[in-house]
């Protein structure tokens, strides 16, 4: 029998996170948050107070050695309550990467600052000449000295105004034909403890239309100079380090997509059985029905495809192909269950007072950061067939 | 020093149904820590934690409620070491004599308690009676309406809000307290004492192994829903005259 309850533990995750949102209130502050373009301070303090930032941390470190399951259940309730994305303290994709590929010296210096309740790297891959294909990317490592100068324009790099440092990914130049063969990462400060940056570091926000609270950021490195053990995992390895970060991501900017489509056929349901219009509640009429049983099998499938995909990484299953194609679902099926609860509050839904303009608009780059669905179909689609024609 | 903490497993109220003849239906019932008792949780959770030494037993009498396996962690999981629940199913409907009695004798059990801790009333009933009942059974200094509490040496501080003035008693212990749903504002379980919670030992004992008999002392003739007063939809200016205007007319009601 498969059950597809939640442990009671899990429940009690959740209802936790529920009462803590519930006693913050933070609608209103999260508007402000957002028409301001600021970063929700307040509520992230909040949040590290309770220990939530800890979600992640192995228990050496001071965690709680949660399973995946239970920290994107978690997680979920965060984004149902409508917390800005790219926001959460803590960084289950930084650790992840750090305890794969870092040194233990690497492990305690990010874990440090997830323990401080602070976005502990942006991770620096997208070029302006190499989105999707990341292979056409240009920063180069030159070793001088036995140190490394870092060279290069990254973009896209989301937590640069507030991270201590870069996950830098940079071509080493050794193999000059086989760029997957000739990358590595580097662990590059991005600034002291001051906050002053690093020689050579400059930073340029990005004006977007949505995401508001986290700021996206251009970051020029000028001949960055780090010391040789700032590598991060294998050198010349680089390319195939970001493919298993690449599944975490996916599985991990899924969870927001989940979560805004729940908090938004929440308010469209509430809002279609009070809302008057001929008499009677439009929640009565068969065609806002019929968006909303949609929206909620919308829902449902993007729930248990993402719980079902933690469930296969936290127990080591593979999930290359099931994270790239949660990531184009949930982002396209959320995207259509946001739409249509603005389209069944009508006006009121294409205003920023209500909290769905703003996941809206939030939700709308996550189809885009992290891979976009075009490049989902890309990293699937030949492994599906190869995988159906070796069954024949 | 050891500590007792007293709870009551109170239907949601959300989730409570009403019959057409206004009656109340627990069936479906979805079922919580009463949330009153959640302040005297977090009143003797504190006290206990002062040091390694203090214990904190968690208390409650009830029908096969109590042994819900989610509500036991759910307690466990915010300060007691151990929990204790005494069970009959004709506990489903015991009034405030009755419980008290039980609760008596449970903490008579246990042993060498040195204060027991209740919250101002339960969560459904709200009859503000059984933490006093329990230390007048016991015979200990009893306070209720205690706003906050505090060790002190070998006794408890505990302050109450009056009408004028705010009261500060020194009592010495044993002793029963029932503070006020302002007391404090109960913590968040964390996720590590969630987790651990399952491990922490608990005892359900039957009904019968008490001298006690849990029988209702009152008895109940009806408990029904308060009728749906419909809104007076009165609208108030905010300025002066406003303010005269529904001085006035709440003066009528």
């Amino acid at each position: 029998m498969i059950d597809f309850s939640l442990t009671e533990e899990q429940e009690l995750l959740v209802e936790q996170v529920e009462e803590f949102m519930k006693r913050g209130n933070y609608d209103d502050y999260f508007k402000e948050c957002d028409r301001e373009r600021k970063y929700p301070e307040k509520a992230c303090r909040d949040f590290c107070e309770e220990g939530f930032h800890l979600l992640d941390c192995p228990e050496e470190y001071g965690g709680s050695d949660l399973d995946l399951v239970s920290s994107v259940l978690m997680k979920l309730k965060f984004y149902e309550y409508g917390w800005p994305a790219l926001t959460l303290p803590g960084g289950a994709l930084e650790i992840d990467n750090i305890l794969t590929y870092g040194t233990k010296e690497q492990q305690e210096l990010i874990i440090n600052e997830v323990l401080e309740g602070r976005k502990a790297y942006t991770m620096g891959f997208t070029e302006p000449q190499a989105g999707s294909d990341n292979s056409a990317m240009s920063t180069k490592a030159e070793h001088r000295d036995g140190k490394v100068y870092i060279t290069g324009h990254k973009t896209f790099n989301t937590y640069a105004t507030v991270s201590r440092y870069m996950m830098c990914v940079a071509r080493e130049y050794e193999v000059l034909d086989k760029p997957k063969k000739d990358m590595s990462w580097y662990l590059i400060p991005l600034r002291d403890e001051e906050g002053n940056l690093t020689p050579g570091v400059s930073i340029h926000v990005l004006d977007k239309i949505g995401c508001h609270c986290m700021p996206t950021c251009e970051v020029y490195l000028d001949n960055v100079e780090v010391e040789e053990s700032a590598l991060v995992g294998v050198k010349g390895k680089g390319f195939y380090q970001l493919l298993k970060n690449f599944e975490t991501e996916r599985l991990l900017t899924c969870v927001s997509n989940v979560g805004y489509a729940m908090a938004a056929y929440h308010d469209a349901a509430v809002y279609a059985s009070q809302r008057i219009q001929f008499g009677k509640t439009i929640g009565s009429f068969q065609i806002i029905q019929q968006k909303l049983v949609d929206m909620k099998i919308k829902c449902d499938n993007m729930y248990n495809m993402l719980l079902r995909t933690a469930w296969k990484k936290s127990v080591g299953q593979s999930i290359m192909l099931d994270a790239s194609m949660l990531k184009r679902y949930t982002g396209q099926a959320a995207f259509e269950v946001l739409d249509d609860a603005i389209q069944v509050l009508g006006g009121i839904g294409y205003t920023n007072d209500t909290r769905i303009a703003r996941l809206w608009r939030d939700q709308r780059g996550a189809r885009i950061y992290a891979g976009t669905e075009e490049i989902m179909v890309h990293s699937v689609a030949r492994a599906l067939i190869n995988n159906e024609a070796g069954t024949q | 020093m050891k500590y007792v903490v007293c709870y009551k497993l109170v239907p949601n109220e959300s989730s409570i149904g009403v019959g057409g003849d206004k009656s109340l239906d627990f069936g479906g019932c979805e079922w919580e820590i009463g949330q009153y008792d959640l302040r005297a949780v977090e009143t003797a959770a504190k006290l206990t934690e002062a040091s390694p030494e203090n214990v904190l037993i968690a208390l409650t009498v009830g029908d096969a409620v109590v042994e819900n396996s989610k509500l036991k962690k759910s307690i466990l999981a915010r300060g007691p070491q151990e929990l204790l629940a005494v069970k009959s199913e004709k506990l489903a409907n015991a009034d405030s004599l009755a419980t008290a009695q039980i609760l008596a004798e449970a903490i008579k059990k246990i042993g060498d308690v040195d204060a027991v801790f209740f919250g101002e009333g339960s969560g459904d009933l709200y009859s503000q009676q059984v933490g006093n009942m329990t230390g007048a059974l016991l015979g200990w200094n009893t306070v209720n309406a205690a706003s906050r509490v505090e060790a002190d040496g070998d006794g408890l501080l505990v302050e109450r809000n009056l009408e004028d003035c705010t009261e500060v008693l020194k009592i010495s212990l044993p002793a029963a307290v029932s503070v006020t749903s302002d007391s404090c504002v109960p913590r968040l379980a964390s996720m590590k004492e969630i987790l651990k919670a399952g491990k922490k030992p608990s005892t359900i004992e039957p009904l019968e192994d008490y001298q006690a008999d849990g029988d209702r002392k009152v008895s109940q003739l009806s408990l029904k829903v308060l009728d749906k007063t419909a809104r007076k939809c009165q609208v108030v200016s905010d300025d002066e005259e406003g303010l005269a205007a529904a001085v006035a007319w709440l003066r009528k009601l």
